[in-house]
């Protein structure tokens, strides 16, 4: 569904991404693991077109996507789930949902998503009158999660989602993750630091050193593999 | 007798305050959703003063015909000035930014000068008086705020209402998110911009409409200090913030006058003028987040 090859992207004259190809196959969750600062944010934000890319080639859905502005991407059902959140904090949760809803495929189908979203995230519908800054950070983290399927994506790259939750909040984030490939049928690439947890939830998975992808296979191959997991990913 | 002197004033400081408001709420805007500070803020108020004389005394119509023809003048200046040079300012450094709105504030006034010439000139619309006991009220004056009491609400209802107001309030709180909601970031940057300006330039036209004469080329920096103490007051990113702001200010200034006229000795017009100078000190030694809408 996705493909990047030979990305090269970074900030200033400081180059972060070297060479970096990834693939993600329709309605698979694939994850992008390594540890902290080598530049798994900058892949999913190059990916996206927030971070200048400075070479390469990503293919959607068999159509060259390199060259498209971010919103752009979104209306084409790329959607980032952003580290940090990035919430509109003195909106209420229904407008921020709204706003999610930006696309003009989206606007059209508002009130199948809030739907959808609400029975995925029900604590969301009670909280909608509220300022999304008053919300908990569980809470918030779901906001943002919801914001994004507001947006009607096929594809959604979440970066770092059980950042800064509690352990019993981390689970459910990732059991809701689980449900939107299962039931929506969504395609999801995942960036985490939780290498557990994100091994057992992937089909696939690529190990990201210094800003080059330094090993990859199915989860269970990764798993199994002693030498990959102590050499990057630290355990 | 003073008390009596006092509340006309401060119907006066009402109504002009609502003209206050609207002209402080480009500003707001500006720095909301660009950061910048539009140190060139007082001579798009210029152009609309002078969009309003070319109407009255070149098309010979009324001046509120001039506020349509202000809004697209100072869109298109807004739009013209945002790809040619603001754009290029997103990220850059705030000095950049002061000194390259300043230049675009010298800009027009030099435009305007080179056009029109720099003496003063005015124009007369007689539409009736209000008579109270108290005071007389120009209805010129009574129509100028009423307009800009519309305008704002108007502006309120797109910020509210509508799709592509709901984003601007979306990238004035976080741009990041904005972008990953599909909104077209560039755009909404351009046309807030253009929407301020053209804001601004319309808010000209109503103070001419409160002060008919005394229009020039340089008339536009003294509105720009007003601005700047109106934007602080009302906590800088809120454009709401602002419209109520501008009454404050207009009731304390034209409250000020009558009190500083009582004191022996004293040019109350000078320390009048000199007021707006004093409250922002005064703010931005006591509470520097503004007295309205600061978080």
């Amino acid at each position: 569904m996705l493909k990047v090859e030979n990305l090269e992207s970074g900030y200033g004259s400081m180059q972060v991404l070297w060479q970096l190809h990834l693939e993600v196959n329709k309605g698979s969750i694939t994850s992008l693991l390594g540890s902290n600062g080598v530049g798994k944010t900058t892949t999913l934000c190059t990916i996206l077109g927030s971070v200048e890319l400075w070479g390469g080639k990503i293919t959607y859905e068999e159509t060259d996507i390199t060259h498209l502005p971010t919103h752009k991407k979104v209306d084409l059902g790329i959607v980032l789930v952003p580290e940090g959140r990035h919430l509109f904090v003195n909106m209420t949760t229904h407008e921020n949902l709204t706003m999610g809803a930006y696309p003009k495929e989206a606007v059209k189908h508002m009130a199948e998503s809030f739907e959808l979203v609400y029975s995925l995230f029900p604590i969301l519908k009670e909280r909608a009158k509220q300022r999304a800054g008053s919300l908990s950070g569980g809470e918030q983290q779901m906001l943002t999660i919801a914001r994004a399927l507001m947006t009607k994506p096929k594809l959604i790259m979440f970066d770092e989602p059980s950042q800064g939750l509690a352990p019993k909040l981390v689970g459910e984030v990732f059991d809701a993750i689980k449900k939107m490939r299962s039931e929506i049928g969504l395609t999801i690439l995942l960036v985490e630091q939780n290498v557990e947890a994100s091994l057992n939830l992937s089909d696939y998975v690529y190990i990201m050193h210094e800003g080059r992808i330094k090993a990859e296979g199915s989860a269970e191959e990764i798993k199994g593999s002693r030498d990959i997991k102590e050499a990057y990913l630290g355990i | 007798m003073i008390l009596e002197l006092l509340a006309g004033n401060l119907i006066h400081g009402l109504l002009l305050g609502c003209v206050y408001g609207l002209s402080t709420m480009g500003l707001s805007l500006i720095f909301g959703v660009l950061k910048v500070i539009n140190v060139g803020h007082g001579p798009f108020i210029m152009v609309g003063a002078f969009v309003t004389l070319a109407m009255v005394t070149i098309f010979g119509t009324a001046p509120p015909v001039a506020i349509p023809a202000a809004l697209v003048v100072g869109m298109a200046l807004g739009f013209a000035f945002f790809y040619t040079v603001m754009r290029r300012l997103i990220k850059a450094p705030e000095f950049t930014t002061l000194l390259v709105t300043f230049a675009i504030g010298i800009l027009l006034q030099e435009v305007v000068k080179f056009t029109f010439g720099a003496e003063y000139r005015g124009y007369n619309w007689e539409v009736g008086k209000i008579i109270l006991t108290i005071t007389t009220i120009p209805m010129t004056k009574v129509y100028a705020s009423i307009g800009s009491i519309i305008i704002a609400l108007l502006l309120y209802l797109w910020f509210n209402k509508t799709r592509i107001g709901t984003a601007v309030r979306a990238v004035v709180e976080d741009s990041e998110g904005a972008r990953v909601c599909g909104v077209n970031v560039d755009r909404i940057y351009a046309l807030s911009f253009a929407i301020a300006i053209g804001l601004t330039v319309m808010s000209g036209v109503f103070l001419t409409m409160f002060i008919p004469v005394g229009i020039n080329p340089y008339m536009g920096g003294v509105y720009t200090l007003k601005a700047f103490v109106i934007a602080v007051l009302g906590g800088l990113t809120s454009p709401y913030g602002a419209f109520f702001a501008g009454l404050i200010f207009g009731l304390i200034e034209n409250g000020a006058y009558v009190l500083f006229a009582q004191i022996p000795g004293v040019a109350p017009f000078s320390l009048t003028v000199s007021l707006a100078f004093w409250m922002l000190f005064l703010l931005l030694l006591i509470k520097p987040t503004g007295l309205l809408g600061a978080k």
